[in-house]
């Protein structure tokens, strides 16, 4: 039997990753340093596994790893992955990568109970075989990995905010970074986001279309939710400098943000019609 | 605020709607307010059939969408209303921040004492050994190796100094804002000028393409009110498209690889792009013109050949072979003193009583019937019928025979559809993109840093203030200032 070397590095990442999340939590429960630092080794050893993944993935297909929606949410995890470490690194903040490895893992999980036939090998429709659609996907996920991240951080937000304002006390909460670093980590994670998802959801996106259909913009459902989901993230960033709407509200319009994103990638594939029909094939 | 009071338009009409279209809280207002209808364009398919709304929602609900727009609700005037909304917003905020933020930015404050530090968020003060010059030296060299751009005052109390560096991170988002501008630029010239067709082309034909011709009239279709409009009239141009050749490569498992199309161009008769291959993905531009690949299929009305037999009416038994004819060229039928030609072809016959036409319903190959001319074989027309492949027995009949012509299958001929597609508004759209990219990138990763040093001689010292403002990121700036200082501590060694 051959075995298949990307379905097997999947499978190996999926228990890595649980395994990852939940160091994650017994660190940010027992504040053991062992266990934060196992942590860090088991989120880079996650992140190696997917790696190797998607290199066995573009080498068995002959093109670039994020070209349905299996090979997409892998390619996602990746980079949240790789975004998480380097904020790990830049802020020395391990507690919130219990909620950055829960949306990692729960990604894995999706992934693994999409249908079978997302695990084949598809060739490439003329429309995809095109540099400007590779570089479209690539860099509308490194944009969704800054928004998810950008949701973890609002939600403990959230939750540090309201402990704060009653000024109450809880062991759990207390081992939480303070509200205000957690605001502008979301805010960081939003920044590039925003910017990644500019650059690769609508303006690759529509550089795309225009070589494929000659028409940069046609408000199918995917190219309306992106913008929906622009349009939202703009309204953060205008929340943020609001005299009234920043903090709590601000946080809000985050998580409201990144359920756009989950709608625009998976709701809009699924339940919708229009030309990104392709996904679900 | 004081910049606006200035503004003629508030001087005639008062600041309060000035003030509402500057005001963010308008601007999220539109944005949420952009976001929610758009989800409503996602939900309820847009530019369908009136069968399609009434059969889906029921009719009353289907004159309420059609009344509001809803079908076409990306083109309905309210939601142009929220664009324009948007960019009155856009160009109000402008007016009234950027020139005071360009002015604070580009003048500030270099004569300044040590009580103006001491109100900083982020100050300290340092005591030092050095002469005031010399410290003052040393503090300019340490700012300077951080890349700030310094400025410096005497004053009675002593001297001090102003750094700054990231100035033009303040205007990222005045960037975006003007990307964005130029973005709805580019749209509605392309939305006037731009001109979009697609056409079934055939191996070896030749097809003059077509151009948007523009008059700019009066429209009073809007409650009689005259609107400026614009008319478009195809127009033909003297670009002439030839199809060399079409073809389709398939991958080993059966599916469709590519979509390949051989172009040639003629400009007023002469060649000017000879046999340029063309696929999904890959255009060919001439002169603002760009032809793309965009589908393929059979023709609706005509056929490369077709097949026949003849039967005995009586008996029903076939007389002969089926023979095959060519599309347009006279076939004597081997054994007879018949002589026919095929001449028209519908893929899905339907026939218009009024007109007395014979046309095809759709381009699919759902009824194909065929229209063959009859002779006898010295010339004289015998008759014209039309025969359908899904209904033999029908019109079979060769008119004073015992025969029965059966039409029994054709070789249909594929053609390529190409868009062709104009558009002088997306140089502008790119540009807008580029620039939005850029904006965003000043805004978020560029921050202005400005740091004041005031010097003074003390009573045995000198007396140094320092402090600093950023616009945004705090935590790392206060970090930076902290090293500035201790590098100025450090000198004193």
């Amino acid at each position: 039997m051959k075995v298949i070397m990307s379905l097997l590095f999947f499978d190996m990442a999926f228990w890595f990753y649980l395994a990852t999340m939940l160091f994650y939590f017994a660190y940010w429960i027992t504040k053991k340093e062992l266990l934060g630092q196992a942590s860090t080794v088991l989120a880079i050893i996650s992140t190696f596994a997917i790696f190797m993944m998607l290199l066995f993935r573009t080498k068995e297909s002959g093109h670039a790893p994020f070209s349905n929606l299996y090979e997409s949410m892998t390619f996602f995890v990746w980079v949240i992955s790789i975004a998480y470490l380097i904020m790990e690194f830049k802020y020395k903040l391990r507690v919130i990568g219990a909620f950055v490895m829960a949306i990692a893992f729960i990604a894995m999980f999706a992934t693994s109970k999409l249908p079978y036939r997302f695990q084949d090998i598809q060739p490439l429709n003329p429309a995809l075989q095109s540099i400007w659609f590779e570089l479209h996907v690539f860099s509308a996920f490194i944009g969704y990995a800054g928004f998810g991240i950008a949701f973890g951080m609002a939600i403990v937000y959230l939750i540090k905010a309201r402990f704060e304002e009653r000024k109450a006390s809880n062991f759990l909460i207390d081992r939480l970074p303070f509200s205000n670093i957690l605001d502008e980590l979301s805010y960081k994670s939003i920044a590039w986001g925003f910017i990644f998802f500019t650059l690769g959801a609508l303006v690759l996106g529509a550089v795309w279309a225009n070589k494929a259909w000659g028409t940069y913009w046609s408000w199918d459902p995917k190219e309306t939710w992106s913008l929906i989901t622009w349009f939202i993230y703009a309204a953060y960033l205008h929340a943020r400098v609001t005299r009234g709407w920043r903090g709590k509200k601000a946080a809000y319009v985050a998580v409201f943000g990144f359920l756009s994103t989950i709608f625009l990638y998976w709701g809009v594939s699924f339940v919708l019609p229009g030309l990104h029909a392709y996904a679900s094939q | 605020m004081t910049a606006s009071e200035k503004n003629p338009i508030v001087k005639i009409i008062g600041g309060k709607i000035w003030g509402l279209f500057g005001s963010l809280k308008f601007t999220l207002f539109i944005l949420f307010s952009l976001a929610i209808v758009s989800v409503i364009g996602t939900l309820l398919q847009q530019n369908q059939s009136l069968q399609f709304y009434i059969a889906e929602y029921g009719s009353k609900w289907t004159s309420l969408i059609l009344h509001i727009g809803l079908e076409d609700m990306y083109h309905a005037w309210w939601f142009s209303m929220l664009l324009v909304f948007l960019v009155s917003n856009i160009i109000v905020c402008t007016i009234d921040r950027f020139p005071p933020k360009w002015k604070a930015t580009l003048e500030a404050k270099v004569d300044v004492d040590a009580k103006f530090i001491k109100n900083l968020t982020n100050n300290h003060t340092i005591a030092l050994q050095d002469e005031p010059q010399a410290a003052k030296e040393k503090i300019f060299n340490i700012l300077h190796k951080k890349r700030y751009k310094i400025k410096e005052a005497n004053n009675t109390e002593g001297v001090s100094l102003y750094a700054s560096k990231g100035m033009i991170g303040r205007f990222g988002s005045d960037v975006v804002h003007v990307s964005l501008l130029l973005i709805l630029v580019g749209v509605i010239v392309g939305s006037i000028f731009g001109f979009k067709d697609s056409g079934a082309f055939y191996e070896g034909e030749v097809t003059t393409i077509p151009v948007a011709d523009f008059q700019f009239g009066i429209d009073k279709s809007w409650h009689g009110i005259p609107l400026p409009k614009v008319e478009r009239q195809k127009k033909a141009s003297a670009i002439q498209l030839k199809l060399d050749k079409f073809w389709i490569d398939y991958y080993e498992t059966g599916q469709i690889k590519q979509y390949n199309s051989v172009l040639t161009v003629s400009d007023d008769g002469r060649e000017v792009i000879k046999g340029k291959q063309i696929w999904v993905n890959a255009p060919l531009h001439y002169k603002g013109l760009t032809f793309y690949q965009s589908s393929y299929g059979l023709a609706y009305d005509r056929v490369k050949e077709a097949q026949f037999f003849l039967q005995d009416s009586k008996t029903k038994k076939a007389v002969g072979s089926p023979f095959q004819v060519d599309w347009n060229m006279p076939y004597d039928i081997p054994g007879t003193d018949y002589r026919i030609k095929v001449v028209s072809f519908v893929s899905d016959f339907a026939y218009d009583p009024t007109t007395k036409t014979i046309y095809p319903k759709s381009a699919e190959h759902n009824n194909p019937a065929i229209n063959v001319e009859i002779y006898k074989k010295d010339g004289k027309p015998v008759g014209s019928p039309w025969l359908f492949y899904n209904m033999p027995e029908l019109f079979t009949q060769i008119p004073g025979s015992n025969y029965e012509l059966v039409f029994s299958g054709y070789k249909g001929i594929v053609y390529t559809g190409l868009s062709i597609n104009r558009d002088p508004g997306t140089v502008i759209v790119w540009s807008g993109a580029t620039l939005m990219i850029l904006g965003c990138l000043m805004a978020f990763f560029i921050f202005h840093k400005r740091v004041w040093v005031h010097v003074r001689k003390g009573r045995n010292e000198t007396e140094v203030h320092l402090g600093g403002m950023i616009n945004k990121n705090k935590f790392t700036f206060e970090q930076e200032l902290l090293e500035i200082v201790e590098s100025i501590r450090g000198v004193k060694k």
